[in-house]
């Protein structure tokens, strides 16, 4: 038996190869290393030395050339070759990919005489792979491949909107971590989603509300699979703490359109925003709205600028922390669509944004942040490395 | 009504505000609508309509409509709001055309336009926050040779006398590829096995005795920009034996460039073939089919594969959202926006 190339597909870069359970020659890098094996074998004759030597020029780790190198010589040896030393044939392989699949290439020669074999096999998809005593925890709750628009979560359900469907999951049974499905609902778009969609989820006692681009949906939580969609220019209703304020979303946008609503029946107009949060500053409400320009606006109860704040991000949320304070806002940072973000809790004091914890880090943008809660806001990071979408519930600690 | 504890003032110290926000300015990160890309190409588009195949303007159909065309001129784009996957964020994307590479910097440099092509020459001069969009190497660069020249020792003299390596470092500013290859490493996985060294001595030998008129040849660069290649070409192939003389028209070979069209390797070598003018390969199943149908195609060195070059465009810092390009040098404007554009 020629050794398989054991080592190497249960140390790290074996997460780079699929390996089917009945893997045929060239199906995997034992394969590959079979079948050029068996070309050498017949190129040489039985007993000839074989000089072997190996190179990479794949993404691989080297030690992954230099286990399929040595189960070459092993397998040469099987085959009644001789190798480690000098030999009549010499076979160069070379370890190098494509776009879609790993290459073994192995070049022979015996004196003029040349012959080139290359074996392959598929890759797999890419790895799927404080100030103020106050602190950020920061706990992952749903990672999936597909963009996360927003994730809620009770003590016993969890929903997860993103932009083709609304999936329910129930805790798994003596599981905090574990979620089970309970069933999915596909979204249709009233027209295709905008290039950037967003959408909102709500939970009310044992009913749900999804706010989306044109388009509202309700259900229940023991029956999200069956929810009802419509289209509607319905305006979204941003919570904060227990500050709400009626937004109507730009349909074909990734933004507010300015109309907005107040809980006292204000009616108005303000500019476009990306998002709003609501704070206390020396005991009067203000809220934040993230305008397009790059600037947070702070706007009093009857939505009069009341002020800016610089830098930052697109995206805040308003939580009520019930640290002997009123609600603080939790903002992204101002950086690139492809650069690692983070989210910083700041409380509003005379107009201006004091930090109040360190800034929690993560591994991509921020591509969501609403209110999840008391004491809490839901972040949806896209994972440079992986390109997944992770869903993290940041929650204020106090005191700490 | 509650109000802001001390404790909670306490950390608005001036330094911790400092802290938290030093690292913090800048424009909002959700992409934003509205805006003007504007572009710059060599293309003269002189035709009487917008292309609708090929790289670059064509790429735009779908997600824009075009709104004028200025042939020779300029061309506008608009989005369309029924583009799949949602309307751009861009409003519009406007096309110069006919526009030369070093005029393409400097308007770039200037704030004039916010992406344009960069040949090798522009790569070579610094520019402050320029950043660069770069293709895969899609461009084939090779030697075809005009079937009069009969003599195949004449054609491999002149491939073995090509010291690509000087070429590359100098002339092409290290862009790409050396290659032996009709199609890429990166698409194919082993153009490596293609030779691309040079050989004087073996080039020198292959002609030696051959008369003067049998080793004398014109050469012509399809691409005016490919002419500084063809010169130290000339020069290489002098120390092998061969008079080799640069010019224009019909030659006895030429520097051709072409395209590589497709990710699937076996299409994109039936293209190659097609330009070529040559057979179509056989459809290859595996990898070590598609190898033996280019080596075929390379056999009796009719064309000789010297370098894979990417599309390099510049770019404004304030295009956010990109890259704009695909690794086979697509447009790709609709996932653009502009930091200071307007909804």
């Amino acid at each position: 038996m020629i050794a398989a190339v054991k080592g190497w597909l249960a140390g790290p870069a074996a997460l780079l190869f699929f390996v089917p359970a009945a893997a045929t020659a060239a199906q995997d890098p034992s394969g590959a290393v079979r079948e050029l094996a068996r070309k050498t074998a017949a190129f040489a004759g039985k007993g000839d030395a074989v000089a072997v030597t190996c190179r990479n020029l794949s993404s691989e780790l080297p030690a992954a050339l230099a286990e399929l190198c040595g189960a070459f010589g092993a397998a040469l040896r099987d085959a009644g070759l001789r190798t480690g030393e000098p030999g009549a044939v010499e076979a160069h392989l070379t370890l190098s990919e494509d776009q879609s699949q790993y290459l073994l290439v192995e070049e022979a020669r015996r004196g003029e005489d040349r012959q080139v074999w290359i074996a392959s096999w598929k890759r797999a998809a890419a790895a799927s792979r404080s100030p103020a005593g106050v602190t950020l925890d920061k706990r992952r709750v749903w990672e999936q491949d597909e963009p996360i628009l927003d994730v809620a979560v009770t003590d016993s359900a969890m929903l997860v909107l993103d932009p083709s469907k609304l999936a329910a999951y129930a805790r798994a049974e003596g599981s905090a971590a574990q979620w089970e499905p309970r069933g999915s609902a596909p979204l249709a778009p009233p027209k295709s989603w905008p290039r950037d969609p967003r959408g909102r989820l709500r939970i009310t006692g044992a009913n749900f509300q999804a706010f989306l681009p044109g388009m509202v949906c309700t259900g229940t939580l023991d029956a999200a699979a069956s929810m009802q969609c419509r289209a509607a220019d319905e305006p979204w209703l941003l919570e904060s703490g227990d500050a709400l304020l009626l937004a109507n979303f730009a349909p074909a946008r990734n933004y507010f359109d300015g109309r907005v609503v107040t809980q006292a029946g204000l009616r108005k107009t303000v500019a476009p925003f990306y998002s709003a949060a609501a704070v206390e500053d020396q005991g009067r409400t203000f809220w934040l709205l993230a305008a397009l320009d790059g600037r947070t606006q702070i706007v009093d109860a009857s939505l009069e600028a009341a002020g800016a704040i610089p830098g930052w991000g697109s995206d805040i949320a308003g939580v009520d922390a019930h640290c002997g304070a009123g609600p603080l806002a939790m903002a992204t940072r101002a950086s690139g669509a492809d650069e690692p973000d983070a989210v910083q809790a700041f409380a509003v004091a005379n107009g201006a944004a004091a930090p109040l914890a360190e800034p929690v880090a993560f591994a991509g943008p921020v591509t969501a942040l609403w209110p999840a809660g008391a004491g809490s806001a839901l972040a949806v990071e896209r994972n440079l490395k992986t390109g997944k979408y992770a869903a993290y519930l940041l929650s204020v600690a106090c005191g700490k | 009504m509650r109000h802001i504890s001390f404790r909670w003032l306490a950390a608005s110290s001036a330094a911790v505000v400092a802290a938290g926000l030093a690292g913090w300015a800048g424009a909002a990160t959700r992409p934003r609508y509205g805006g003007t890309l504007r572009v710059e190409v060599r293309n003269p588009g002189d035709s009487a309509d917008p292309p609708r195949i090929g790289f670059g303007m064509a790429d735009l159909t779908g997600s824009f409509a075009i709104a004028q065309w200025d042939a020779g001129r300029q061309a506008v784009y608009e989005a369309s709001e029924t583009a799949v996957g949602g309307r751009p964020y861009l409003d519009r994307v406007e096309v110069e055309l006919g526009r030369p590479l070093r005029e393409q910097s400097i308007d770039l440099e200037l704030g004039k336009a916010d992406v344009v092509e960069l040949g090798p020459n522009e790569l070579r001069r610094p520019a402050a926050g320029r950043r660069v969009w770069p293709s895969a190497p899609v461009r084939v660069v090779a030697l075809v040779f005009d079937p009069r020249v009969e003599d195949a020792r004449v054609r491999e003299a002149l491939s073995l006398a090509v010291d690509r390596g000087a070429i590359h470092r100098v002339l092409l500013q290290q862009q790409g590829e050396i290659s032996g290859a009709l199609l890429p490493q990166w698409l194919t996985g082993y153009a490596f096995l293609f030779a691309a060294t040079a050989d004087i001595a073996r080039a020198r030998a292959l002609v030696s005795g051959m008369p003067a008129a049998a080793r004398s040849l014109t050469l012509a660069a399809d691409d005016a920009a490919l002419r500084p290649v063809a010169e130290r070409i000339a020069l290489s192939a002098r120390d092998a034996g061969l008079a080799v003389t640069v010019g224009s028209g019909a030659a006895d070979v030429r520097l051709a460039e072409i395209r590589i069209v497709s990710t699937d390797p076996a299409r994109a070598l039936g293209v190659v073939a097609a330009a070529l003018g040559a057979n179509p390969p056989a459809r290859a199943a595996s990898p070590e089919a598609l190898y033996a149908a280019e080596k075929a195609m390379l056999e009796g060195f009719r064309v000789v594969p010297l370098f894979h070059l990417p599309e390099v465009y510049g770019v404004s810092p304030k295009v956010k959202g990109g890259p704009g390009v695909s690794p086979l040098g697509e447009w790709r404007f609709e996932g653009l926006w502009l930091e200071g554009g307007r909804p």
